[in-house]
């Protein structure tokens, strides 16, 4: 601004106000926290969408076993000749950790923040959409890292929760001749426990709640203030939400109904 | 009209503190909740007993001192009107009606209803102003400003720093009351030679002393100036704008 202001030049010596020294330091401060959620938070919309795109490979016409299992030998040998053999998997999967392990720190540092901040007395509850979801976004968080550590445990290592049924190693001959996982036998073998199926679909439900209110966090937090762009992504989350758990919750169904098979 | 109050009575900050209840027979529907207040505290007085400290000052919503919760609701059960402004008619006849301090850790109780709200004048402390020489009133089209965002500014200028939006919020944040000056400060010619300094520091002082927001929007009903939710995302943009400009204050 050139006209009519002149700046003056011992802004940067007027002093900030002083904290009350009974407030804890908020280190890492709160906005940094804010923008380290949203960023993994991202991260793991994306991956989910893609995940998805791979998991719908199980309703192809004609011979899913092979493409599913094509995808999942892609997945671990993508870039092979130029970075040797399972390398991309474990960059992605270093990457995927790494954000997980972020973003569980700053939401449960963000929680007890706010907790010890909110006062004593009780509060009428709201009963909007918003505080069904934002409120229990650290509940709704802590069920999917149970279940990624289920997930893994059963559709990837094959360990304790696996189906007895789970082919290690590799066992399934693809078109060019290159063995591999037969993920895709894992997976109906492991749906067709209905006990097992039920907790997918219903961990689902759970993500497009945390998925709901986390994808309008983040368009807050990325500091979005344009009001079409807001509004378009106030939609795009429930839409988004709606997509990851109608895809993924319908694969352990069409097992249990037999409508996938091997 | 016969009303029930139920009131927070805390003798200083260090109290214990209680609820006490007390009968109002002759409330009429047209008593704002502070003449409600008022009328208790002339029967406590009549009969020997110590009044209710609460805190009020312009009775017509501009002032902002008017803060207390009832039945758990910051300033009462109509969204955005101050408790100076909303009436008994709220409540049935027998109705049993609360009256709390506003709830936030960031705001101590002094006394009763009252709080200390200091903590949102240090976050306008830390930036909240303009600290540029304007000088004399310049001629006329030399600072121009379009008719939006005067409009948009003058929205943003519209909080009277109340602090309900704290109360409302579960996470205690004043993720409102600050995007709301931040806004309205980013908006004018002024205002914008200190941009990215005032969002630094006043972003860091709320950090010290208020909660994290998750965008749940409760404080947007409780607001009397009716700041729109968008200020909940004004201070993440204004922090990550700061972030880009490297130290510089505009
Ligand atoms: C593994 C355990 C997880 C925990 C404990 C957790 C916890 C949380 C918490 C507490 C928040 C709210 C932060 C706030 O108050 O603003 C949050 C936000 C979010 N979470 Fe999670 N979460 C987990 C996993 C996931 C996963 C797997 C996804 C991906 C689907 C995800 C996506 C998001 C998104 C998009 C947000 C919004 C980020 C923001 O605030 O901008 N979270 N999470
Ligand atoms: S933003 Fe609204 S609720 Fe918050 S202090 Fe300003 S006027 Fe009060
Ligand atoms: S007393 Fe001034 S706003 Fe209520």
């Amino acid at each position: 601004m050139s006209s009519g202001i002149q700046e003056r030049s011992d802004i940067d010596q007027i002093p900030v106000a002083k904290r009350p020294a009974t407030s804890p330091p908020p280190r890492p401060q709160t906005w940094v926290l804010k923008l380290i959620m949203a960023v993994t938070g991202s991260i793991f919309v994306l991956f989910l969408l893609f995940h998805l795109a791979g998991n719908l490979k199980v309703y192809l016409p004609d011979d899913p076993q092979g493409h599913f299992n094509e995808y999942a030998h892609w997945l671990r040998s993508f870039l092979s000749p130029l970075l040797p053999g399972s390398t991309f998997l474990w960059i992605f999967r270093g990457c995927l950790g790494a954000a997980l392990l972020l973003h569980v720190y700053s939401g449960v540092t963000l929680w007890i923040r706010a907790h010890r901040l909110r006062g004593r007395h009780a509060r009428k509850v709201n009963p909007t959409k918003h505080h069904l979801t934002g409120r229990t976004m650290l509940w709704s968080g802590l069920i999917i890292l149970a279940f990624i550590i289920f997930h893994l445990l059963d559709l990837t290592l094959g360990r304790v929760v696996a189906s007895k049924d789970f082919t290690g190693g590799s066992t399934y001959k693809l078109e060019n001749g290159e063995v591999t996982v037969d993920a895709y036998a894992n997976l109906v073998h492991s749906f067709q426990r209905p006990s097992v199926a039920i907790f997918y679909v219903v961990v689902m439900v759970v993500i497009a709640f945390h998925l709901s209110h986390g994808i309008w966090s983040i368009t807050n937090d990325f500091g979005a203030t344009a009001h079409r762009t807001r509004s378009v992504l106030l939609i795009l989350a429930d839409l988004i939400a709606l997509v990851i758990v109608v895809g993924n919750a319908s694969i352990p169904l069409a097992v249990l109904g037999g409508v996938i098979t091997l | 009209m016969r009303l029930i109050l139920e009131v927070w009575r805390q003798e200083g900050p260090d109290a214990e503190g209680g609820f006490e209840t007390h009968e109002i027979l002759d409330a009429t529907p047209e008593m704002s909740l502070l003449e409600l207040l008022d009328r208790l505290n002339h029967q406590l007085v009549e009969n020997d007993q110590e009044p209710v400290a609460f805190e009020s000052d312009c009775r017509e919503g501009i002032c902002g001192t008017c803060g207390l919760d009832v039945n758990g609701v910051p300033h009462g059960p109509e969204d955005n009107v101050p408790a100076c402004g909303q009436h008994v008619r709220s409540f049935q006849d027998g109705q049993t009606v609360r009256f709390t301090p506003f709830r936030a850790r960031s705001f101590p109780v002094i006394r009763d209803l009252i709080v200390d709200r200091t903590g949102l004048d240090r976050i306008i402390q830390a930036g909240g102003t303009i600290a540029v020489d304007a000088g004399t009133a310049p001629d006329a089209d030399t600072l121009l400003v379009t008719h939006d965002d005067a409009e948009r500014a003058l929205d943003f200028a519209a909080c009277i720093g109340c602090g309900a939006c704290v109360s409302a919020c579960p996470n205690g944040a004043a993720y409102l009351f600050t995007g709301a000056k931040l806004a309205h400060l980013a908006l004018i010619p002024h205002g914008k030679e200190e941009r990215a300094k005032r969002a630094r520091s006043m972003i860091a002082q709320m950090q010290h002393e208020f909660g994290p927001c998750s965008q749940i929007g409760e404080c947007v009903l409780a607001c009397p100036a009716e700041i729109p939710i968008v200020a909940l995302a004004v201070v993440n943009r204004e922090r990550l704008r700061a972030g880009f400009m490297w130290g510089k204050a505009n």
